[in-house]
């Protein structure tokens, strides 16, 4: 009897699979608990970051529980390991992870290298993985591995190119981060499209993603008389670099990627990153689709404070999988909970007033340029 | 049974990165033993880390024959370095092994051709349980042997008292040549190993982290004897994973702790040879005293741990 | 001739901190006979007490800068007593307390995370000297020179402690031989709680200080001052305050004009070669009086 249900239900995934689409009206997963799994970054040195993206996903696993978004009867619980940002403890976390038949799918993983270890590890053991934070090309496998996470460079392109028309400087400097690789390549999208338009490079400054002394390179670039500065930088050394710019008196337009966009920076520094210009997708007091309120609202009243936008891609990684989900027909499996997620083009519920998918990898977004006001209120940028 | 597996399965890797970190105790216990602290260990790591993933990803050579070239490169390595090494005392020579690694980081992030650079290198394969284990089991073999030859004597000679060992015959010099020599061919073992188990490399996988690390399992297991290491290794290795499931916020403090307990209640570690001679000793005098009672009075005062010429004679 | 002398000042403050931070690291390494690597949470935890301060008890900065001091030593003082006082007279050698230190490592800083909410944090524009000051050609801001004055006057008087004061003989002394040192009638458990303290709370001064110039205060802002000060003791000569000055600002000093005349990207290489080179070549440090006594 059992037996015969099974076929009968796997007859079914094959017609609809081989038919190349999944009719949703018929297609329903079994209702029941499924367990999803996190490899957190809740400690050790970008905690900061990976406690927001924890927090936005245990939301989504509650709004879709109370919803019923991945199917009728269908509820999501999540179980939680800490990775401290360690490579080792995270793919300890992906085998243990991947041993638990309970285990549907995860997501994880800021830093680009331990995504890489999980990812191979996943593969392997054919366990879906939806990336939240890193930001290396070339992650997404299919099906196991996708990534929510847009690619960096759109974004920058589109903050220089308003830059370059408002203000047509003569002279900028860019401030980089050598040792990482994405941080310089994000730097050199904006150095390309501003010489393309002819504004001169007073100065390329280097600097270190662990560093705490920014006194020299602010410096070196102050001293080159730089009608802008560029600042491409993790968080901690950006604000550093900014810090350092303010303290030693520039008072020339500086301008930033999303490091400063969440409220705990402002919370920080305050007065430092008012009126610094920086590309976003997803900022409370801006984004205004109902679903960004939604979130916004429900986030408030949870944790006592505005997401950031690592909240926000938290978020997005569960929606994506319980998209995925609702598409299902029975019960999932791993393997085809994975080709679910691969194959989805658009995800519904999303806070970025839409986001695109394409090859497992988000696409960007829409984008807003916006700046803290000395208030600490976020509002879309205006010369 | 099905039960059985699916632990083995989720707790698999944590055994795989306990051998793994147990070649870099048994290297930094290398040195140990002969008297030095030094933390080359992760310089001897990193070079076999990079060249078996060279010799992995860029070469496609199977993993066997890249740990062993691994071992080659490290023991090549420590040659150079130990001559240099060995000119200085014994504390210029911890810190300045402090700065080699310091500049080892350096130096990978900036030689992309062979390292990858900032970007680290991805390898292609992973190591299985058994062949591990085999690995591990044939240094341990060779640590065994030699701490029951003429080697381990001298080391311990040289541990103890230097100008004693001279006296004896003993060239330090030579005894903490082989000994770093040993120690470059188990860290490169290691380094290797930790490539093909953490499947991802970079400038931070051999860094201050993984030497202070690896130092403290070293010297938690115990660092009289090859056994202590390995232990040490295991337990530092599954402690996170462990206080991962009951007290998860703290794991990280709890691993200070247990350091800390261990440090102030069995300094010599968790393996100690000493200690368990002592026992030997002192289980001896009571099955004596039991018999002869009247005859052994002396020996009540003498209590396990306080004196160490006793065991010694 | 402008940017050189910025640059110039840029250096001297950086190494002031290295110094600050080195000198108490020394002190550690040459009375105590420990390689401290717990020293730079000293730091850390004394700038996390210090903007605590501030922004809860809303205290002013100058108040802030002695509770982060003291409240380094404090932190210092008991790391000592719980942690390095049982290994003493079991002549364990310098590896038991580098393990212990680790230890400390380990729990001060994840305790670090913990009270900062694994936040970086910065004292607010306003709640600390932010401001410039202006020597004619250039400006100059306000934390560099509290700075680079702290630096002096505490290298000066710990110089002054260690070389002409009874206490500081008798720091020597313990460094010397604490059985002598205590058959001479020095008191050592004495000796080694001051030492311990000033230890600390100098840290904790460059902790606060680093902190606020830096707008970083989190539990990573000691390890950077770690390998750093670290690095000053090896070049000054681990038991001579003098050495460590000259040697931390120097080291700073290189560190600005490395980046800013050849590439930041040579920068730790050139810091960390000038250590080695130094350990190999001189190993007893600029003024070449240290030794290992307690070896």
């Amino acid at each position: 009897m059992q037996s015969s249900k099974l076929f009968r239900q796997a007859l079914a995934i094959g017609i609809a699979t081989s038919l190349g689409f999944a009719n949703a009206a018929i297609a329903a997963p079994d209702a029941g608990e499924y367990q999803l799994g996190i490899i957190s970054d809740d400690t050790g040195p970008i905690a900061s970051a990976g406690i927001s993206y924890h927090d936005g996903a245990d939301l989504a696993i509650k709004e879709i529980n109370e919803k019923g978004l991945a199917g009728e009867g269908v509820t999501f619980t999540l179980s939680v390991k800490d990775s401290a940002s360690d490579a080792a403890r995270s793919v300890q976390a992906t085998t243990q992870f991947a041993a638990d038949r309970n285990i549907l799918a995860i997501i994880c993983c800021v830093l680009s290298p331990n995504a890489a270890g999980v990812s191979q590890f996943a593969i392997q053991s054919g366990l879906p993985v939806v990336i939240y934070g890193a930001t290396r090309e070339g992650l997404p496998q299919e099906p196991y591995i996708t990534s929510v996470v847009a690619l960096p460079g759109p974004q920058e392109v589109l903050l220089a190119e308003r830059m370059a028309a408002e203000f047509a400087p003569k002279k900028v400097a860019y401030i980089k981060q050598s040792d990482s690789d994405i941080q310089s390549a994000r730097a050199t999208k904006v150095q390309k499209v501003m010489e393309a338009v002819g504004v001169e490079t007073s100065a390329e400054v280097f600097v270190l993603g662990a560093d705490t002394d920014f006194s020299g390179p602010a410096t070196q670039a102050m001293v080159t008389k730089p009608e802008m500065i560029f600042v491409w930088a993790n968080q901690t050394a950006g604000i550093g670099v900014i810090t350092a710019l303010r303290q030693r008196g520039y008072d020339g337009q500086i301008v930033t990627s999303d490091i400063i966009s969440p409220p705990a920076v402002f919370e920080k520094s305050g007065a430092t990153v008012a009126n610094i210009p920086f590309a976003v997708s997803f900022q409370p007091g801006v984004s205004d689709s109902s679903t960004a309120q939604a979130f916004i609202d429900a986030y408030k009243a949870d944790y006592g404070k505005l997401p950031d936008v690592y909240a926000a891609q938290g978020y997005t990684a569960i929606h994506l999988i319980a998209q995925g989900m609702k598409s299902l027909d029975g019960k999932p499996t791993r393997k085809a909970l994975a080709e679910a997620i691969w194959n989805i083009t658009e995800i519904e519920h999303n806070v970025y007033g839409g986001q695109q998918m394409e090859n497992g990898q988000a696409r960007t977004p829409g984008t807003l340029i916006v700046n803290w006001t000395k208030e600490g209120e976020v509002k879309r940028w205006e010369k | 049974m099905e039960m059985l597996l699916d632990f083995w399965a989720a707790y698999s890797s944590t055994v795989v990165f306990a051998m793994v970190n147990s070649f870099i105790a048994l290297s930094m216990y290398a040195v140990l033993s002969a008297g030095i602290l030094s933390f080359t260990t992760i310089v001897f790591a990193a070079i076999g880390g990079f060249m078996a993933a060279q010799m992995i990803a860029g070469a496609g050579l199977p993993i066997s024959v890249a740990i062993m070239g691994a071992g080659l490169a490290g023991l090549a390595a420590s040659v150079l370095l130990a001559p240099l090494f060995l000119r200085l005392e014994t504390h210029w020579m911890a810190l300045a092994s402090l700065a080699l690694v310091l500049i080892t980081r350096v130096v990978v992030l900036n030689a992309p051709a062979l390292t990858g650079g900032v970007n680290g290198m991805l390898v292609p394969v992973r190591v299985g349980v058994m062949e591990m284990a085999i690995w591990l089991a044939l240094v341990a073999l060779v640590f065994y042997r030699l701490h029951h030859s003429w080697y381990g004597l001298a080391t311990r000679a040289v541990r103890e008292d230097p100008s004693v060992a001279a006296t004896m015959g003993i060239s330090t010099w030579r005894i903490q040549f082989i000994a770093f020599a040993i120690s470059g061919a188990v860290g490169g073992i290691g380094g290797a190993g930790m490539a093909v188990t953490l499947q991802f490399i970079s400038a931070d996988t051999y860094f201050l982290g993984a030497a202070f690390t690896m130092i403290a399992s070293t010297v938690l297991g115990g660092s009289f004897h090859w056994f202590g290491p390995i232990v040490g290794a295991f337990i530092f290795t599954a402690l996170p994973t462990l206080m991962q499931s009951i007290v998860p916020s703290i794991q990280d403090v709890a691993k200070g702790v247990v350091l800390l307990v261990i440090m102030i209640y069995l300094p010599r570690g968790l393996v100690d040879p000493r200690a368990r001679k002592l026992r030997k000793a002192a289980r001896e005098r009571q099955t004596l005293r039991d018999h002869h009672a009247p005859l052994e009075p002396s020996h009540d005062t003498i209590l396990p741990g306080k004196t160490s010429k006793e065991a010694k004679a | 001739m402008q940017l050189f002398l910025e640059q110039l000042i840029n250096g001297v403050s950086l190494g002031s901190l290295y110094a600050l931070f080195g000198i108490g690291f020394g002190l550690v390494f040459a009375t105590l006979g420990i390689l401290n690597t717990a020293h730079g949470a000293y730091a850390s935890w004394a700038a996390i007490l210090g903007y605590y301060a501030v922004e809860w008890l809303q205290v002013p900065f100058p108040m802030a800068v002695v509770i982060g001091t003291v409240g380094g030593g404090l932190i210092a003082i008991i790391v000592d007593q719980v942690g390095f006082q049982p290994l003493r007279g079991r002549k364990g050698g310098m590896l038991g307390a580098l393990i212990t230190s680790i230890a400390f490592l380990i729990v001060l800083d994840s305790l670090a995370g913990t009270a900062t909410g694994h936040q970086s944090w910065a004292f607010r524009p306003g709640h600390y000297p932010d401001g410039l000051i202006d020597f004619g050609p250039i400006r100059v801001p306000q934390m560099q020179v509290i700075i680079i004055a702290a630096m002096l006057i505490v290298g000066i008087g710990m110089h002054l402690l260690v070389q002409r004061t009874r206490i500081g003989a008798a720091m020597r002394a313990v460094g010397w031989n604490e059985e002598a040192a205590s058959l001479g009638g020095v008191n050592a458990r004495v000796v080694i709680l001051i030492t311990a303290f000033l230890a600390g709370a100098t840290s904790g001064l460059a902790g606060v200080l680093g902190g606020a110039a830096t707008a970083n205060i989190s539990y990573q802002l000691g390890e950077g001052l770690l390998l750093k000060g670290f690095a000053a003791v090896v070049v000054g000569g681990f038991n001579d305050v003098r050495g460590t000055i000259i040697a931390g600002v120097l080291l700073g000093v290189t560190e600005v004009f490395v980046s800013q005349y050849l590439s930041s990207t040579y920068r730790d290489g050139v810091t960390y070669v000038l250590l080695l080179g130094f350990l190999f070549l001189r190993p007893r440090g600029l003024f070449g009086s240290g030794s290992f006594i307690r070896a």
